[in-house]
């Protein structure tokens, strides 16, 4: 790109911060002399623990430890796989010196100024992992959707792995069972001594080794899309939550097939409260729940949820099923004759459905998603390639595994920043606030929540299990727990918020009964 | 026609209920019920019917040839088993219950370390045929009507054939029936042969529903289990028919009216209160109803 920043920005303490933005800068960066002086500035008073001396740079000592935890066999494996290999790539890619642009403090980028856009996006092919075009979608315009980008988004670091160490992942299987999580959470942490954590798939495995990471301080990537409102000063939470993805969804359903809706969800904490999240939202864009049904992790026969739905006739059917057993209801549906839209926060774009299960299972599925395999933007397809070239057999790259993918680069890049891997030192650099570009398009992480903003699309799966983007949303923020009024940078929370402690739910819940 | 529709529908619901409970305890009635060894591998050999069948049908042989296989190769595997490790604990319940469930780790964690964490699954055969709003899926009622055959036909085999005769003094009376001249080693193999082909069987008939992964035999050790044990040891067969329906007239009802996850506690309250009141089972209850009828007569 034209506008690259370098060696315009002066200022003491400032100068090695500019040296870790500059290669992440990019025509995103327009902000670029602001961004320079606002790090001088924050810097001389938020920096003053960070160490950028050569001596902290100097090379050849002990790799700086990663701590990975995912279901890699279990009732989650189809996910956790996905995960440890987006691990894998992130790692591998630090330590050949390569990093995702992006640089703190410049807030949420603007993903598509530059990018086409189509009133009929491309529909891409459920064949194989190269993206085919199946339909070009006709002619392009200037006022509909974002659908490709031009930009290259892995840059040199100008380091090997984190300053001259190496970044070495100590990777271990959760078994899909929250004791063996607590376990390996403990031995991670205390004996292994990692220097970041980036663990969790299930919302119940993440609440069982939160205590712990809060009991010994510990640097904490928590990357799933899960049902939000942890709000934890030693966990940052890089996946999208539910008034990013739920609200969208929702709007976009009774907007499209009707105000009657029936939720099915799975029975834990993710499952409960992203269903409680659809119960409050529906009734602002004038729909309505008319069922509601949470179904244990173990359940994989479906026949009696099936004739519960037929008899309730809904307009469309939201499914917040998890897991392999879970998942069994799409084909059971299809072979009993349920034709319903559904909707899903996480169906099809983490556990593929759309590609394991044999059309028209998945047909009429909405997913309003920051990624899935299929987002067809340059800078996504270059993803797919690197990742395919490392990982020849994987058949997909759900949301998740694109967020533990930029979560790690992210850590790498804020360690720099640092000058340390001090875990409490790295915690105040990525306090900043940090833009990365990463395969979904621009992510911000935002200091006072921990959380992300990302950009959405909504996804769509057709009778074949091809996949069509049919709305965006450049970015969304996670709202929801700075409206709560959390500050994690001023008050430190070791908690989850749930909607109940939210006023406005309850005043949903009374226009839902006038 | 609502109305009627509305009939179909319930019954549909409580025949898969039914059937789901009578398929996973299919080989386990035979084990437990009739061998009394607490057989916690059940589920492990369930999944290896899965496996042998999925592993069957993409290699393009027709699904109920590879439900055949299924039972078979888990039948063999079975005897095998006998010879080489179970037969060492007869009579050692505690014995049994432990080197099972050691089994039971060995197959799912070896299936895991061999074919990896899960393998994609193959399509549910049959479509489905609608009637009013509601729509069924043929393969399930399929599978109804398998599961009462096959318990047709146990029955058959263990009361009108030499070797159910056989069998059933064996499991009596091991002593009197050797002396006998009852081959009562060969018996228990092919009891416990038979045990492990069945669950086998119904593991390749639950397949194409479910997810074909190293641990997915879990999620039917449990159901098994307690139909087995509510059904009682009296007569195995009548009891797990006996317990399957009436657990699932309790479930169907109260799923259909307030979800699965109640349906599942009402099963399970359902299970307690049975046992409670009939610490032998369905079976023995049945049992001493028809002996009072027969001496009443």
């Amino acid at each position: 790109m034209s506008d690259r920043q370098d060696g315009n920005v002066g200022g003491t303490g400032a100068a090695a911060a500019a040296e870790a933005a500059a290669p992440g800068a990019d025509r995103r960066t327009v902000l670029k002399g602001a961004t320079a002086v606002g790090i001088a500035g924050f810097g001389a008073t938020y920096l003053r623990g960070f160490r950028f001396t050569s001596a902290a740079k100097a090379a050849g000592s002990s790799p700086v430890k990663l701590g990975f935890i995912e279901d890699t066999s279990g009732n989650l494996a189809v996910y956790g796989i996905q995960k440890l290999h987006a691990a894998q790539l992130a790692v591998k890619e630090i330590n050949e010196g390569k990093t995702l642009k992006g640089a703190p403090n410049i807030g949420a980028g603007m993903m598509g100024v530059m990018g086409q856009v189509a009133k009929d996006p491309p529909v891409i092919s459920k064949e194989g992992t190269a993206l085919d075009v199946v339909s070009d979608g006709g002619a392009k315009g200037r006022t509909d959707l974002v659908f490709d980008e031009d930009d290259e988004i892995l840059i040199d670091s100008g380091d090997s792995g984190i300053m001259g160490r190496e970044l070495s992942l100590v990777a271990a299987d959760g078994q899909s069972n929250n004791a063996i999580w607590q376990q390996l959470a403990r031995r991670m942490i205390q004996q292994d001594k990692v220097d970041v954590l980036v663990a969790g798939f299930a919302s119940a495995e993440r609440e069982a080794i939160r205590p712990i990471v809060d009991q010994f301080k510990q640097l904490y990537f928590y990357t799933n899309q899960y049902e939000g409102g942890v709000a934890d000063a030693n966990t940052f939470c890089t996946g999208p939550v539910c008034e990013q993805q739920v609200i969208p969804t929702v709007q976009y359903m009774v907007e499209k097939f009707g105000p009657r809706c029936y939720t099915i969800a799975a029975d834990y904490n993710f499952g409960q409260l992203t269903a409680a999240w659809t119960r409050a939202f529906i009734p602002l864009v004038g729909g309505q729940i008319i069922g509601e049904e949470f179904i244990p992790l173990s359940v994989s026969e479906f026949s009696q949820v099936i004739q519960r739905i037929q008899q309730a006739k809904p307009d469309w059917v939201m499914t917040l099923l998890v897991g392999q057993n879970h998942h069994n209801y799409y084909p059971q549906a299809a072979a009993a004759g349920l034709r319903f839209p559904m909707a899903s926060t996480v169906n099809m774009a983490q556990g593929y459905e759309h590609k394991r299960f044999a059309p028209p299972s998945l047909a009429n599925m909405h997913n309003a998603i920051q990624y899935q395999l299929e987002v067809p933007t340059a800078r996504n397809r270059a993803f797919v390639k690197r990742w395919m070239a490392m990982f020849p057999d994987d058949q997909y790259i759900g949301e998740m595994a694109q967020n533990t993918y930029f979560t790690i680069h992210m850590y790498a890049k804020a360690a720099r920043l640092a000058g340390t891997t001090d875990q409490q030192t790295v915690k105040k650099a990525l306090e900043l606030g940090w833009n990365i570009e990463a395969p979904e398009g621009s992510v911000f992480l935002e200091p006072g929540t921990h959380h992300c903003a990302h950009p959405i699309r909504m996804a769509v799966c057709d009778e074949n299990h091809n996949v069509r983007f049919v709305r965006d949303w450049p970015m969304i923020q996670a709202w929801w727990l700075q409206r709560l009024g959390v500050n994690l940078v001023r008050n430190p929370e070791y908690k989850q918020y749930t909607p109940d402690e939210d006023p406005y739910f309850k005043m949903f819940g009374n226009s839902k009964k006038a | 026609m609502d109305g009627l529709a509305l009939l179909a529908s319930v019954l549909y619901q409580l025949g898969t209920n039914a059937a789901f409970l009578l398929l996973c305890a299919l080989g386990l009635i035979v084990i437990l019920g009739m061998m009394n060894i607490i057989n916690l591998a059940h589920g492990e050999l369930m999944m290896m019917g899965a496996y042998t069948a999925t592993m069957a049908v993409q290699r393009g042989i027709p699904f109920p040839l590879a439900v055949l296989l299924a039972f078979v190769v888990v039948g063999l595997f079975g005897a095998v088993l006998e010879r080489l490790i179970v037969r060492r604990f007869y009579g050692r319940e505690l014995g049994a219950l432990v080197v099972t469930w050691g089994l039971s780790l060995i197959l799912a964690q070896g299936t895991l370390i061999l074919l990896g964490p899960f393998m994609p699954a193959i399509q549910i055969p049959g479509g489905s045929v609608s009637l009013g709003q509601y729509s069924f899926s043929v393969y399930w009622l399929v599978m109804i009507a398998v599961a009462a055959a096959v318990v047709v036909l146990l029955w058959w085999l263990y009361n009108r054939t030499t070797f159910g005769l056989e069998a059933r003094a064996t499991m009596q009376n091991a002593a009197m029936a050797r002396a006998l001249g009852v081959d009562t080693e060969r018996i228990y193999m092919l009891t416990f042969s038979l045990g492990a082909g069945l669950a086998g069987l119904s593991g390749a008939l639950l397949a194409p529903t479910t997810s074909i992964a190293p641990f997915m035999g879990q999620q039917f050790v449990a159901p098994a289990f307690i139909t087995v044990v509510v059904g009682g040891a009296t007569n195995v067969i009548a009891g797990a028919v006996g317990s399957s329906l009436l657990l699932s007239l309790v479930r169907t009802p109260v799923g259909f009216l307030f979800g699965a996850f109640l349906g599942l506690v009402a099963l399970l309250f359902a299970a307690l209160v049975i046992i409670r009141l009939m610490p032998d089972g369905i079976s023995a209850y049945l049992q001493r109803w028809h002996d009072r009828r027969t001496r009443l007569a």
